[in-house]
């Protein structure tokens, strides 16, 4: 994400708004190459080379916001490493003792010629067992100007090495910080385009509130709502957006995000979040958001950022569902650990319901041939947990377990039939619950 | 009723309509309270104690109350002191602990309010989270807690912030450290020390106090009020100002004699061609615009100019080169490496307004350095050594000072400094003791001639003149 200082914006009325690039210009999709080129360039390189060489390229340029905010997203996928056969720490402190004892360390020293720099840096890399290169080098390999570059996506410096000249075209789940949710191309169209997300992103980090609407996808919006640590009101709309009385004759949701705190004062506590959340949106086909961003905390001045499915912002996030994933691999690490015959499986059992598809999560398989489905349940919204139980009730399968989260608000009754094949859990689900339940209904 | 620490709030499950502070949260149908309503909460039910006194259950009225927010330990600790405490030290630790351990304690800078920080951590036997403005700060209060706590705790003092971020039992952290992560730990403390407490009442620092549980707060600073009036906010977040005491009550701590010694370097054949072309560049945009730069404003329309004029970045860019060049002149090496020799046996700090600078320093001459970037554990060690003898010599881009332990050197060499005058003399103050008493203190301060650098220094004079007349 781009730093408070690589923000641009302009307000005009109640309105701020991002002044987004032309993913098209020429101009910065020069740059944007250039800066790809740039980083290749310097991979295996130390870091306070690469940022010299990025500032190089703005000295006489006024665009250098957007030259700097490019390469801080190129920044965000690199890793660094300290390169030092010996701890950076552990070098200096033997440095600095061994030095203590003969100071003054100079440059012309009565007798002779540089020589006691010299002896005290070959002494020291004597006993640590390194070469004099590696120990004057390694004393302060830790610098974060002075760690290298090992890793643009997922292309090493290794790997660089060996390939040659090869596509500058890497599809990477990145790790870490990023999460593995986020889902990166190293391109020119790439980073265009994260680059306008990035600006729209950069005005909601003072925001206090954000209301979206959207009309598809509502599981994976609402799972990175879940994931992000935001609270939500949720009401119905129909297509036009305005709100309706019930769930049934909704087209869509609207719903109003914030935090825990917000109920107290207008917090942009929540502003990181909220930025974290805005690339779960343009994965809906249709939809629209406005925030409420504080741009003067002291007098509580706020503008309004509106952004809609219009604006051409793409996301990097996954369809995915995160909260469920977790929930489910946290239970496959757990199987894995369990004395059990029964074997956790990632099936793909499709239950045909009309106009749509149900796809369970696991199936639950004994070596003699039993076999039941499972379908888990995490978080979700009333709305959502309605169409999931209609599915359910819709694919009447006998084997069909369910295991349901306790933050859910809902009864017994609603699962009809499968009510006794179900399990309640609060915060993870227990490996042998669910093995006696299979051992009743499987089939 | 159950309270549980939620995300920086209190969420209050089962409780009777009649609760005090609590919201109603229609997002999940129960109340709701912010953090710091904790102790009170506790109050109101009949389930605080304080210490060695008993919880007062008032009468016919006790709610069931299951508490699992609290997730803060006690702790039994003694400061390990060098000193004793001053008697108006004393006096405002009596204050604080009379007003049920909240409250603020107003005292002029230098009179050791970091050392009653210590006292009010040992007294309320809690866990503590102490807040302070700068890294700076941040590190002065590590090495402080360190030497005093450091032996009789398990884990080191924690350090969120600066790049840092391990939690324990005693951390230090800032106030921007602890914005963005106080809904994270606002259950782990039982004491809350904020140090300069004035910067408090902007509304994101004021909600490290409303998201933390702690039912022990210490505010301190030398200036309480704010031109805003915003202080008024701090005895609800704090507690009311329970000690005070006005500068002149206290003995003054008074600079020692020392002696100042500026000396100047020229810049090399090649520095000065690169020097004088940048300066160039630099001046004629200046001259061609008619900015006032001796005035604010004319800066300040510089500054606005460079940004959207490419010419004007480039002038501003050639400003800073060629200042780069003065502050990092090859000679200053060179005079250096002679002043070196002559005071080997002194204990000398070395101040260098870059960081690059200080480790190119650190490696010609192999002399421990602390920067910016120095992280607050090595920070504390290095400083230690520093004061034990351990080391001799330090390199530093950071001012170090304020702190109560920090360690004397009676030489100080200035080899670049910014402008800032306040900066200047607390770095005189800070260096200026002589180890022994035959010879004073020294201040070296190199310049580099003919370049910006002459008048950002004769500049620097007239401030810490002014400011030792005042």
């Amino acid at each position: 994400m781009l730093t408070a200082d690589l923000a641009r914006s302009r307000t005009t009325g109640d309105a701020i708004k991002p002044l987004f690039i032309d993913p098209t210009d020429e101009n910065y999709r020069e740059t944007a190459r250039e800066l790809i080129a740039l980083f290749d360039a310097h991979l295996g390189e130390p870091k306070g080379d690469l940022e010299d060489a990025i500032d190089e390229l703005t000295v006489a340029d006024t665009d250098y916001k957007i030259v700097q905010g490019l390469a801080k997203l190129l920044l965000d996928e690199c890793e660094f490493e300290v390169r030092s056969p010996v701890e950076p720490r552990e070098i200096r402190q033997t440095l600095f003792e061994k030095a203590n004892e003969r100071y003054p360390v100079v440059r012309q020293p009565t007798l002779g010629d540089d020589t006691q720099k010299i002896e005290v840096y070959s002494a020291v890399a004597d006993e640590l067992g390194i070469s004099l290169e590696a120990c004057y080098r390694g004393m302060y390999a830790d610098l974060e100007e002075n760690k290298r570059l090992v890793q643009i996506g997922t292309r090493t410096a290794d790997q660089y090495a060996g390939a040659g000249e090869q596509s500058t075209t890497t599809t990477t789940l990145t790790g870490s910080s990023d999460g593995e949710y986020e889902h990166t191309d190293l391109t020119v169209d790439w980073l265009v385009t994260r680059y306008n997300l990035a600006l729209a992103q950069a005005v909601l980090y003072d925001a206090t509130e954000m209301r979206i609407r959207v009309w598809d996808h509502f599981g994976t919006v609402f799972s990175y709502v879940k994931l992000f640590g935001l609270m939500h009101r949720i009401y119905p709309i129909n297509s036009d957006g305005k709100r309706v009385e019930r769930t049934d004759c909704a087209d869509g949701y609207e719903a109003i995000l914030d935090g825990p705190a917000s109920l107290f004062s207008q917090s942009q506590k929540y502003g990181i979040r909220l930025a974290n959340f805005l690339p779960a949106l343009p994965l809906c086909d249709r939809w629209e958001m406005t925030a409420t961003v504080l741009v003067d905390e002291t007098a509580g001045e706020t503008r309004q950022l509106r952004l809609d499915d219009t604006d051409g912002l793409d996301s990097h996030y996954s369809t995915g569902r995160q909260f469920d994933s977790d929930l489910e691999q946290t239970l496959a690490q757990k199987w894995e650990r369990a004395t059990t015959d029964w074997e956790l499986l990632r099936e793909n059992d499709v239950f045909d319901l009309g106009d749509e598809v149900m796809i369970p999560d696991f199936a639950i398989e004994h070596p003699d041939g039993r076999r039941a489905i499972l379908e888990i349940i995490g978080f979700w919204t009333p709305e959502y947990l309605e169409s999931k139980l209609k599915k359910i009730r819709q694919a009447d399968a006998e084997n069909l377990l369910v295991a349901v989260s306790e933050q859910l608000d809902c009864s017994n009754d609603d699962f009809g039939k499968t009510s006794e094949r179900m399990l309640w859990f609060k915060t993870g689900i227990h490996v042998y619950d669910l093995v006696e339940l299979a051992e009743e209904y499987s089939i | 009723m159950r309270v549980e620490f939620d995300d920086g709030t209190l969420l209050l499950r089962d409780a009777p309509d009649n609760i005090p502070y609590a919201e109603w949260d229609d997002r999940v149908d129960e109340y709701r309270t912010q953090a710091y309503r904790y102790r009170s909460l506790l109050e109101w039910v009949g389930a605080w104690s304080d210490g060695n006194e008993q919880a007062t259950l008032q009468d016919g009225f006790a709610h069931a109350l299951e508490d699992t927010a609290r997730a803060y330990p006690a702790l039994d600790l003694t400061p390990a002191l060098h000193i004793e405490p001053r008697d108006y030290q004393q006096a405002a630790l009596n204050a604080w602990i009379d007003h049920g351990r909240q409250g603020s304690v107003v005292l002029p800078t230098g009179s050791g309010k970091t050392f009653l920080g210590l006292q009010a951590i040992a007294d309320a036997g809690v866990s503590a989270l102490v807040v302070t403005p700068t890294i700076d700060l941040m590190n002065q209060w590590h090495a402080t807690l360190t030497n005093a706590f450091g032996d009789q705790l398990t884990e080191p003092i924690g350090v969120l912030g600066g790049g840092s971020h391990e939690v324990t039992a005693i951390t230090v952290t800032t106030y921007d450290s602890a914005y963005r992560y106080i809904n994270e730990y606002g259950d782990q403390f039982g004491l809350l020390v904020v140090d300069e407490e004035h910067h408090l009442p902007a509304p994101t620092y004021r909600q490290i106090p409303e998201m933390t549980i702690a039912p022990y707060r210490l505010g301190l600073t030398a200036t309480y009020e704010r031109p805003d009036g915003k202080h008024e906010l701090l005895e609800d977040l704090i507690g009311p100002v329970v000690y005070e005491e006005a500068v002149d009550e206290l003995a003054g701590e008074y600079l020692s004699e020392y002696e100042t010694i500026h000396m100047s370097v020229e810049l090399t054949a090649e520095e000065r061609e690169t020097y004088d072309e940048e300066y160039q560049i630099y001046r004629d945009y200046v001259d061609s615009h008619e900015f006032d730069l001796w005035k604010e404003e004319g800066y300040q329309e510089f500054l606005k100019r460079t940004s959207y004029d490419p010419k004007g970045r480039r002038a501003l860019i050639a400003k800073q080169r060629a200042e780069r060049i003065a502050r990092t002149a090859e000679k200053k090496l060179e005079t250096l490496d002679n002043l070196l020799k002559r005071h080997y046996d002194d204990r000398a700090i070395i101040f260098t307004a870059n960081n690059d600078f200080a480790y190119e320093i650190s490696q010609e001459f192999i002399v421990p350095c602390i920067t910016h970037q120095t992280k607050t554990d090595e920070r504390t060690e290095i400083l230690e050594r520093f004061r034990t003898g351990e080391y001799s010599m330090l390199a530093t881009s950071q001012v170090l000072d304020e702190g109560i332990d920090v360690p004397a050197a009676n030489v100080g060499i200035i080899l670049s400094g910014s402008a800032s005058k306040r900066q200047y003399a607390q770095r005189l103050g800070r260096i200026l003791r002589p180890t022994d008493d035959r010879q004073p203190a020294r201040l070296y301060e190199i310049i580099t001639a003919d370049t910006m650098e002459t008048y950002v220094s004769q500049q620097r004079r007239q401030g810490v003149t002014t400011n030792a007349d005042g």
